[in-house]
């Protein structure tokens, strides 16, 4: 018992404060997934906020924007064009969900609205595997012009390494979502999102069409997909098993609030640093691969304090 | 001085100055109005153009030398050029407390003997028509905005503009050479300007002041605070208050600085931090609205922040105004001074607009002690000055490197400060008034013939020749027993509480002093929602057992401080109640610039005066007839719970006699 | 000086006119046959009892509800079926009985969002406010402060309007009505939950709104004092029938109105 507690409380901080120069490649990596965790998050918020939707198929569009710019590319088309044309792909994705699945639920309860995200997920892993295959490919990551290799430094008496990758992962991640925000509040396309995520019925008695809304919003979501296909891609493989890592969104949105873009932000971040700090200091404990799991511990012990979530707007009942 | 009043030739009328301003200070900006979230600019050069063409299209309209031109509406640059158009004509501008029903009103038009109105609006433009039935002498009015008054036919009602559009015709045809002469023939002798003064009592006296008056006013101010044409103000009060007519008018004349007109009434807090005003003026009342705020939003705020909130505040408190005062103060308090100003002094500054204030008066009314080392502590340069309308503002300024809260500072130069056997305070100087307009008896009452005039306040002069106001002359009461009972000291001391609005303290002739007091609805209004009290309207707020408890705790604080005064620790509160409605100047019961008519109030709420003084008495029914703003009647009615405090033991027998 | 006077010369125009429109939930009947019309330049007050059906009225006329009989004409076009932003498009604004605002946008943004079918610019332009966008935003930012400095709301421009008081929800919400300059305006129950001050205020600005911007007005509304002074004329419903319509005076006297009011049984 007392070598289970000496395992918690006492050993990682003596490992922390004996390494720290791992500890801080820790943090880092943690940092990194936390910002992609955060980027799948942010799609999913954007629909929620603008349509009351759950899109179940967040993960699917992530792995279908990466597939499809890898696929592009190996059919001969250059790699700026392939990447314009998936842009391209993502609004006709954007454009066909509005047309086929959401102008004929409109109104319909959120749950079956929720059915047929499921299915959208279901057909773009078929229509996927039917165009791409279903073996998993490497991501163009230098054909785009991202960088590869790495940048070394010296901290604390050891040497941290940060993948270049990493870092424009996250300096593109930062840039998307300065970019968004600028986006939401400052054009009249943002104003008029704000509106429709506020009130429907006053949206639309001031002239607001929802269906030009959503079609925005869609496009906006996939759009943050790519780009987190491509970043997640450049780190791993592209396959359908990326589509698995989306779900991770589900804990940071507890986290940060289904409604709030900062949330998912900072959600996503906790939740990436978290976990990767208990894998690596409390994993062996109870025999690694905690990080699985360890989110939505997390997420739940969380739930009990603030179910709101981080930033999400407190629910006062007057009596 | 003598070589300051010695004007220099053409410097001495407003219009006067204007001239040499549009020169001087051709491009600096004069005015600012924010209009449609914008502010807009007129330099000097601009404003003599305007002034210029409104004035020569008055006098196209018939207003001539000697007229009466009342001015009605908030602060306006084009009601601010209305009194130099009118002065430079020779005729009188008479601003009108705008908020004044259409009977005040017609006092004021029908005694000073108005023949036109320049007025904001179409509000102001219904009550001058009303008043127009029955005072037939109006020929002529004019209105800024004319919102709603397009349809309006009526005789003798123009549009600003059009009167302007009028002007600038004339103008062409060589009306700008006679519009000259007639600056260069006004004197320093003429009358500039008549004040209605809002008194506590009967109806309001005409105060005449002469360019003269008012100019030295300026002028004596202006050198006081080295006041520049850079600085900028913000003119908030109402035009016919005097302070607003010296600060915003005559000083801004004098040095060329710039006012600036808020968007409306609401704005002002705002506006003022847009701006950053560098010289600013206020009454007690404004300073002590925004500590409520503050305090307010506060206790709404996380823990952590309200304790760095009330530890900086303590530390201000301690050694803030030996650093504004440039006294030693030792280095780490100096360290955590700077720090303080980073986390929290600074933040509440820009909030209030007051980042930039290089001087802020405080006049009207005496300021709470406690409200005014709060600002100072902060590093505001917050000075007291004693004025009155009599004067042209100036009587006493506090000099920088000399603030004592408990006094309103040195007579400036030029003014000589007396206080008589009854203990009135007595001055005299240049800027002070020539009569009441047609009211001689209340001239020699108040006027002596080698021109002394009597304040009517109680007053004494310090040792270190500061002057010393303690309330009213009239109003320094006794108990029974003959202990001194200074109804306002204690009121102040109340409504330094955030949740005190209002308090009237009674005493005089009386064995014990009682007080009536009005709660402060923002401040408790947010108390109770915190903790879940449930109310629907003020009254039902105010008759809440806890809110009675809230009060009686600051009580029984006034009384500790009371007890701890020799002098006055007879007069501690011994019973109180809170009132059932707010004391409100559309009931009559405050003036217009907030002071509560003590006689009116008491005979009003006698029922509730009688229950204080009979000591069996816990409660008493009350129906109070309230007006609405539209000049209907309602009223309210209930039981008013009275509550007995018990006075603390007096602290130190003989501290007059140590000292 | 009321303002309606210089309506009883107004054009004799109709604007609106509603005819023999039938309108049920499932089995339930809201609306009945009921015909009417709106002359241009008026003020036309819709009241009845509670349950009267005068919100589905006004949510048929803005095209929340499509009426499964009659005609509804506007400006001279007919039709039975449209929805919100059709309506929208061709001129009819509206309030909601319980303020439905956007509740995390400031209040300029409110009455922004007002302006929306006035925008022209290609929506490309608006993804980075650039070039044409950004000249036509200032133009329309310029109208929206003329509605706040009418509707003197310049102390609450930048906040939240979640944050406001009641009335000045209530103003706000008129305010992104008048943003969209409509013919028709439609207020349900612009006055409810207000205390007297605040319904003073609220009066003030619909008779200035329809005397300076010559607005027609459809208002429904519970208070009669309200009712009696502001509008020219008044259609009466009870159990989604009409029962009355004429001028206020008319309708005051109307025995059927009276027995509506106090509950006598049909």
């Amino acid at each position: 018992m007392g070598e289970i507690l000496h395992g918690i409380f006492i050993n990682p901080f003596i490992e922390i404060a004996g390494a720290p120069d791992l500890f801080v490649q820790v943090l880092w990596e943690g940092f990194v997934s936390g910002t992609l965790y955060a980027l799948i998050a942010l799609g999913f918020v954007l629909i929620f906020k603008a349509s009351g939707v759950f899109n179940f198929a967040q993960g699917i569009m992530v792995v279908f924007g990466a597939l499809s710019l890898v696929g592009l590319f190996a059919a001969g088309v250059p790699a700026w064009l392939a990447l314009i044309l998936c842009i391209g792909i993502m609004f006709g994705l954007a454009w066909g969900v509005e047309r086929v699945v959401l102008r004929n639920l409109v109104n319909q309860e959120p749950i079956i609205l929720f059915m047929a995200t499921i299915g959208l997920n279901y057909f773009l892993i078929g229509f996927g595997e039917f165009i791409f295959g279903g073996e998993p490919k490497t991501m163009i990551t230098s054909e785009i012009g991202l960088p590869t290799g790495s940048f070394d430094f010296e901290v604390l008496g050891g040497l941290v390494s940060l993948q270049q990758i990493d870092v424009s992962a996250a300096v593109i991640a930062g840039l998307l979502v300065a970019g968004l925000a600028v986006f939401f509040n400052k054009t009249r396309i943002g104003r008029a999102l704000r509106a429709v995520a506020d009130d429907h019925q006053a949206a639309m008695s001031v002239g607001i069409t929802l269906q030009q809304i959503w079609v925005i919003v869609w496009f906006a979501a996939g759009i943050v997909a790519l780009t987190t296909g491509i970043m997640w891609g450049a780190r791993s493989d592209v396959s359908f098993a990326l589509s698995i890592v989306a779900l991770k969104a589900l804990p940071v949105l507890i986290l940060g609030g289904f409604t709030s873009v900062p949330g998912a932000i900072v959600g996503g971040l906790i939740i990436g640093i978290s976990e990767k700090l208990a894998e690596f200091y409390w994993g062996p404990l109870v025999g690694g691969s905690i990080e699985s799991w360890f989110p939505y511990f997390l997420a739940l012990i969380f739930l009990w304090f603030r179910p709101q979530g981080l930033f999400g707007e407190r629910i006062i009942e007057r009596v | 001085m003598a070589t300051e009043t010695a004007q220099a030739a053409g410097e001495d009328t407003f219009p006067k100055l204007l001239l040499r301003n549009a020169v001087k200070f051709a491009d600096r900006p004069a005015i600012r109005e924010k209009d449609l979230g914008i502010w807009q600019t007129w330099t000097w050069s601009q404003v003599l153009d305007e002034v210029r063409a409104f004035a020569v299209g008055l006098s196209a309209l018939g207003i001539k030398a000697g007229d009466k031109v009342a001015i009605v509406g908030d602060n306006r640059p084009r009601l601010y050029w209305t009194m130099c158009a009118a002065q430079s004509l020779g005729a009188v501008p008479i601003p009108v407390y705008q908020d004044s029903v259409a009977e005040e009103m017609k006092f004021v038009l029908e005694h000073a003997g108005a023949t036109c109105a320049v007025v904001e609006n179409q509000e102001q433009v219904d009550k001058i028509l009303e008043i127009r039935e029955s005072y037939k002498a109006i020929k002529t009015i004019v209105y800024d905005e004319d919102r709603g008054l397009k349809n309006y036919n009526v005789k003798g009602l123009y549009a600003f503009e059009d009167v302007q559009a009028k002007g600038r015709a004339a103008l062409s045809d060589g009306a700008e050479a006679i519009w000259h002469e007639q600056i260069a023939r006004g004197q320093p002798a003429d009358t500039a300007i008549i004040l209605y003064t809002s008194g506590t009592t009967g109806k309001p006296k005409g105060v005449v002041l002469t360019m003269e008056n008012t100019l030295w006013a300026a002028r004596v101010a202006n050198r006081f605070d080295n006041l520049t044409e850079n600085e900028e103000t913000i003119a908030y009060l109402p035009m016919a208050w005097v302070g607003d007519h010296i600060f915003s008018y005559a000083q801004s004349y004098e040095c060329g600085y710039c006012v600036n007109c808020p968007e409306s009434p609401e704005t002002v807090v705002d506006d003022r931090r847009e701006i950053g005003t560098t010289y600013a003026f206020a009454p007690p009342r404004v300073y002590e609205n925004l500590i409520t705020l503050t305090m307010v939003r506060m206790e709404d705020a996380a823990r952590i922040k309200r304790k760095m909130f009330d530890y900086f505040l303590a530390l201000a408190n301690r050694v803030g105004e030996k650093i504004l005062n440039g006294e030693p103060v030792g280095v780490t308090d100096r360290l955590l001074y700077a720090l303080g100003d980073f986390l929290v002094y600074a933040p509440i500054k820009n909030r209030f607009g007051l980042s930039k204030v290089r001087v802020g008066y405080t006049a009207g009314e005496a300021i709470g002690p406690e409200i005014f080392r709060f600002y100072r502590s902060l590093g505001i340069n917050l000075k007291q000055l004693y004025g009155q309308t009599e004067a042209a503002v100036y009587i006493t300024n506090q000099p920088d490197g000399e603030i004592y809260a408990d006094t309103v500072g040195a007579p400036l130069e030029g003014i000589e400060v007396k206080v008589d056997d009854s203990g009135e305070v007595l001055y005299r100087s240049p800027g002070v008034f020539k009569e009441y307009y047609k009211n001689a008896k209340a001239t020699r009452e108040t006027k002596t013939k080698d021109g002394w005039v009597h304040s009517g306040d109680a007053g004494f002069i310090d040792d270190r020749g500061h002057l010393k106001i303690i309330d009213r002359a009239k109003d320094v009461g006794h108990l029974k027993d003959g202990t001194l009972f200074p109804p306002k000291y204690i009121e102040n001391k109340l409504k330094f509480f955030p949740n005190i609005k209002e308090a009237v303290a009674i005493g005089d002739g009386r064995d014990y002093v009682a007080c009536m007091v009005n709660i402060d609805l923002t401040a408790v209004g947010s108390w109770a929602e915190r903790n879940n009290v449930v109310y629907a309207s003020y009254q039902e707020l105010a008759a809440h057992p806890d809110v009675y408890k809230m009060v009686e705790g600051h009580v029984a604080e006034v009384n500790r401080e009371l007890a701890a005064e020799e002098r006055v620790a007879g007069a501690q509160i011994q019973r109180f109640l809170v009132l059932h409605k707010e004391l409100d100047a559309d009931d009559g019961e405050i003036t217009r610039t907030a002071k509560v008519r003590r006689s009116f109030v008491e005979e009003r709420y006698k029922p509730l005066i009688d229950a204080l003084f009979n000591r069996r008495k816990s409660s008493q029914h009350i129906k109070t007839e309230v007006t609405f703003e539209d000049g209907r009647k309602g009223a309210i009615e209930g039981d008013v719970e009275i509550r007995d405090m018990t006075p603390m033991p007096v602290a130190g027998t003989n501290r007059i006699a140590a000292e | 000086m009321s303002a309606l006077e210089t309506f009883v010369d107004a054009a004799d125009e109709t604007l609106l006119a509603v005819e023999g429109v039938t309108l049920s939930f499932g089995g339930v009947q809201a609306i009945k046959d009921v015909s009417f019309d709106i002359k241009k330049g008026e003020i036309r007050a819709i009241i009845g009892p509670n349950g009267a059906g005068k919100t589905s009225m006004l949510n048929v006329i803005n095209g929340f509800y499509h009426p499964q009989k009659g005609k509804i004409t506007f400006k001279g076009n007919t039709r039975t079926d449209m929805r919100p932003h059709v309506a929208a498009t061709q001129g009819i604004s509206r309030t909601f009985q319980n303020v439905a605002l956007f509740r995390g946008m400031s209040t300029l943004d409110n009455i922004m969002t007002g302006r929306t079918l006035k925008m022209t610019t290609n929506l490309f332009w608006h993804l980075f406010r650039f070039g044409p966008a950004e000249q036509e935003e200032l133009e329309h930012r310029e109208f929206v402060e003329r509605i706040i400095d009418f509707l003197e709301i310049q102390h609450i421009r930048k906040t939240p309007v979640g944050r406001l008081p009641y009335g000045l929800q209530k103003r706000v919400e008129l305010g992104r009505a008048l943003a969209a300059q409509p013919d028709l305006l439609l207020l349900d129950e612009p006055m409810a939950g207000m205390n007297l001050e605040e319904k003073e205020d609220m009066s003030r600005f619909v008779i200035d709104v329809n005397d300076q911007f010559g607005t027609t007005i459809a208002l429904i509304e519970h208070d009669m004092g309200v009712v009696m002074d502001l509008s020219n004329r008044v259609v009466v419903l009870d159990h989604g029938e009409k029962i009355a319509d004429g001028t206020p005076d008319e309708v005051k006297s109307n025995q059927d109105v009276i027995d509506a009011y106090l509950g006598v049984a049909h």
